[in-house]
């Protein structure tokens, strides 16, 4: 799941929702969104290694005889090539996320994008609307939050049903703190 | 983040005619532009075809002279061997690499496969763009070196389209240089596209799309593209070794300088098996969806299929030697390969039985994809069972290079491959292009086309089994009955390629409008199914919902 909320100070047992329990004294919300990738390092490794086994198949059976040049730069070539393609692949959309930090006083978002700058956009919780379009938006379950004289959204990337219960758990924390 | 009043998803089509197919880097314009090259490309290949059914159809040498190849037979006609050859090696070259791979895996494999895992794209579009120009520069190198100075000081080289030396590296002119340039520049983009469509399936599945929740096209992509990127780089090896024999004066292959034909052969044939699978495994998972909706029931052992296809991948590339039995391997290196390749029977033979269990008290209607996928089955398996002939190495002692060879293979390829080719053609057409085929023209064509091409190739068994050798302009009188009958049924698959080109033409210009979004019905269960006919250009920039493709929540 790559939404990832963290709370400090944390009481034991924390949870967004358990705002009763928690002091809003000084409490700070951060959550992270990212982008769901559907394969992580562990398949990667798996891949290449794998990869790199058929590919050594034809390479053993010239070994010592000069064909053996002839195949290798190919074999390395497409090795790599593979290595490049999903390593890149994965950095892009890694490098994409939402990153939302929450206090009593201040709610700021920072958005980094794979190629293009960096936004921002702050607010004071206090005044800051949450809403989730169902239907309507420019998405399925749209999140928004309107505040500092700008409407912004949230989790665009995430599916529908992920934005709907970030709604339910970021409203729990605003009301929390207010 | 976007502002969300700036957030623009009105996504209207704006690209003008050369933008949308000249520069595109949508998978789905890709696909389209894909099949209708392969489809160019494929006629081509196919004419070639004919013309040789043609020259086969009487004993003697009628059209193929010295005095001029022509269309009416010459009374007075010194045989030329070299045209032949040239066709041949042409029409091999041309349907291997540039006709039904491109058609299948980058035709279908662009258009579906990222449509069937969520995904809004190819992880990298542009260099789906950059794949789908070279398959078109490639193209052009294989037609020119039709047209180029080569042997024999004629047009073309005519050495077959496995290009063994010594015959590849003396053959004059450079007709044989562009050959070779042609494979390695398709080679090239088979590479660039299966790294594309490798890492789109791996990154960017839909969440909870684990990999056994990928539906079994989407499946038979990914294994394909990965059997391409670990194939072709050991061709581009031996070609561009070929090359260098040819013009660098290099002797790998060369017995003359101390380099080993026979090395050669082994090269070639660890990429030639695999390229078999490549081209029929896409069919193999056209065919699961085809027959699934039209049984009207989920497909029967989804597990095992996607295992079979995986089995079927990994043998392919360790029964290489036994297109080559008789070039003199020991008795234990002979009997390692014969049962290797008797072991793909298995994976093979689960595929099959599943489909026949998906089918087995199911509602099954018979519309023409569905025609296409029980040819497609019966076929395959015929030429599955001769295959299984061959695969022993005293048999094939008597069978190699006879008529029974170019039976099993056109059997497995041009009937099995191509049969799935126009079953997913036949399917998904309205998907495509929002507009239905007539039904009954569908039909037409398959049964002109089963017929004939049964017609074709069948009677080749029996030349084979009487001794009659592949890649000759001429025979005996002995094997004149059945060599008639062949040419028969070419010409008649030839009409109904034909007809089958028309049914294209009028369908995107006259058929009938597609309103629904899945005209199946609801066992077509995969993504492409919840979109409108034809999809916007942009599908998938919001994650697809999972009740959408999960479907069947037990695997």
């Amino acid at each position: 799941m790559p939404v990832i909320w963290s709370i400090s100070p944390k009481a034991p047992g924390t949870t967004p929702g358990a705002f009763e329990l928690a002091s809003s004294d000084g409490a700070e919300y951060r959550l992270a969104l990212m982008p769901h990738l559907s394969m992580g390092p562990r398949g990667f490794v798996r891949i290449i290694a794998i990869s790199a086994a058929v590919l050594a198949l034809p390479l053993l059976g010239v070994l010592g005889t000069p064909v053996l040049w002839g195949l290798l730069p190919f074999a390395g070539l497409a090795l790599w090539a593979l290595w490049y393609a999903l390593s890149r692949n994965s950095a892009e959309r890694r490098a994409l996320r939402e990153d939302l930090c929450l206090t009593k006083e201040r709610i700021e978002i920072t958005r980094t994008n794979p190629r293009k700058p960096t936004q921002h956009w702050h607010a004071n919780p206090y005044w800051v609307r949450v809403k989730l379009a169902e239907k309507g938006g420019a998405l399925e379950n749209y999140l928004t939050l309107e505040g500092n004289g700008r409407e912004v959204e949230l989790g665009a990337f995430l599916s529908p049903e992920e934005r709907a219960s970030l709604y339910h758990e970021l409203s729990r924390a605003l009301r929390h703190l207010r | 983040m976007a502002d969300a009043a700036t957030h623009d998803h009105g996504h209207e089509d704006t690209r003008g005619f050369f933008t949308r197919w000249f520069m595109s880097t949508n998978h789905k314009d890709i696909g389209i532009l894909y099949l209708f090259t392969a489809g160019i490309v494929g006629f081509i290949a196919v004419a070639f075809s004919v013309y040789m059914r043609m020259e086969l159809m009487e004993p003697g040498v009628q059209y193929m002279c010295m005095e001029g190849a022509s269309f009416t037979a010459q009374d007075d006609c010194t045989p030329n061997g070299h045209i032949w050859n040239v066709l041949v090696t042409a029409h091999g070259i041309l349907m291997m690499f540039f006709v039904l791979i491109p058609a299948l895996f980058g035709g279908f494999g662009n258009y579906f496969m990222p449509l069937q895992i969520g995904a809004p794209d190819m992880a990298f579009p542009r260099l789906n763009n950059l794949s789908y120009w070279l398959f078109v520069a490639g193209s052009a190198l294989a037609v020119a070196s039709v047209l180029s100075p080569g042997g024999n000081g004629q047009l073309g080289s005519g050495v077959g389209w496995v290009l063994y030396p010594p015959l590849s590296t003396t053959e004059g002119g450079y007709s044989m240089d562009l050959a070779i340039f042609a494979v390695h520049v398709s080679g090239a983009s088979s590479i660039l596209g299966a790294i594309n469509i490798i890492t789109t399936f791996l990154n960017m599945r839909a969440p909870g799309m684990t990999l056994f929740k990928v539906p079994l096209f989407a499946w038979s992509v990914f294994i394909t593209a990965w059997m391409i990127l670990l194939a072709l780089p050991v061709l581009a090896g031996a070609i561009t070794m070929l090359l260098t024999d040819r013009n660098f004066g290099t002797a790998f292959f060369d017995p003359a300088g101390g380099g080993d034909p026979v090395l050669y052969q082994h090269i070639l044939w660890f990429f030639g098996h695999p390229e078999v699978y490549i081209i029929i495994i896409p069919g193999f998972g056209i065919i699961s969806h085809v027959i699934a909706t039209f049984s009207r029931k989920p497909i029967f052992g989804y597990l095992p299929m996607v295992w079979a296809m995986i089995a079927i991948a990994v043998l392919g590339f360790i029964v290489w030697a036994h297109h080559m039995y008789t070039v003199g391997m020991s008795l234990t290196q002979q009997t390692y390969f014969m049962l290797a390749t008797m072991v793909i029977a298995v994976p093979t033979g689960i595929k099959i039985f599943s489909w026949i269990a998906t089918m087995w008290r199911g509602s099954v209607s018979f519309e023409t994809p569905m025609l296409w996928a029980f040819g497609f089955l019966f076929l395959f398996t015929v030429g599955g069972v001769t295959g299984i002939v061959l695969s022993q190495a005293p048999i094939d002692r008597i069978y190699h290079d006879t008529y029974y060879v170019v039976a099993h293979f056109h059997y497995v390829m041009s009937l099995g491959a191509v049969f799935a080719l126009f079953a997913g053609i036949y399917y998904w057409m309205g998907k495509m292009s929002g507009r239905q085929y007539p039904e009954w023209a569908g039909k037409l064509h398959f049964w002109t086309m089963f017929i004939g091409a049964n017609v074709t190739f069948f009677p080749q068994h029996f030349l084979g089994r009487q001794g009659m050798p592949r890649r000759y302009i001429d025979y005996p009188e002995a094997y004149a009955l059945w060599n008639y009958v062949s040419s028969i049924g070419a010409f008649i698959s030839f009409a109904s390629f034909l007809f089958f080109i028309g049914i294209v033409f009028y369908t995107l210009k006259f058929g009938a409008r597609i309103t629904e979004k899945n005209y199946w019905n609801e066992h077509a269960d995969t993504l492409e199914w919840t979109l409108p006919s034809p999809p916007p250009e942009h599908t998938f920039e919001q994650l697809p919902k999972r009740e959408d493709w999960d479907k069947q929540p037990a695997h």
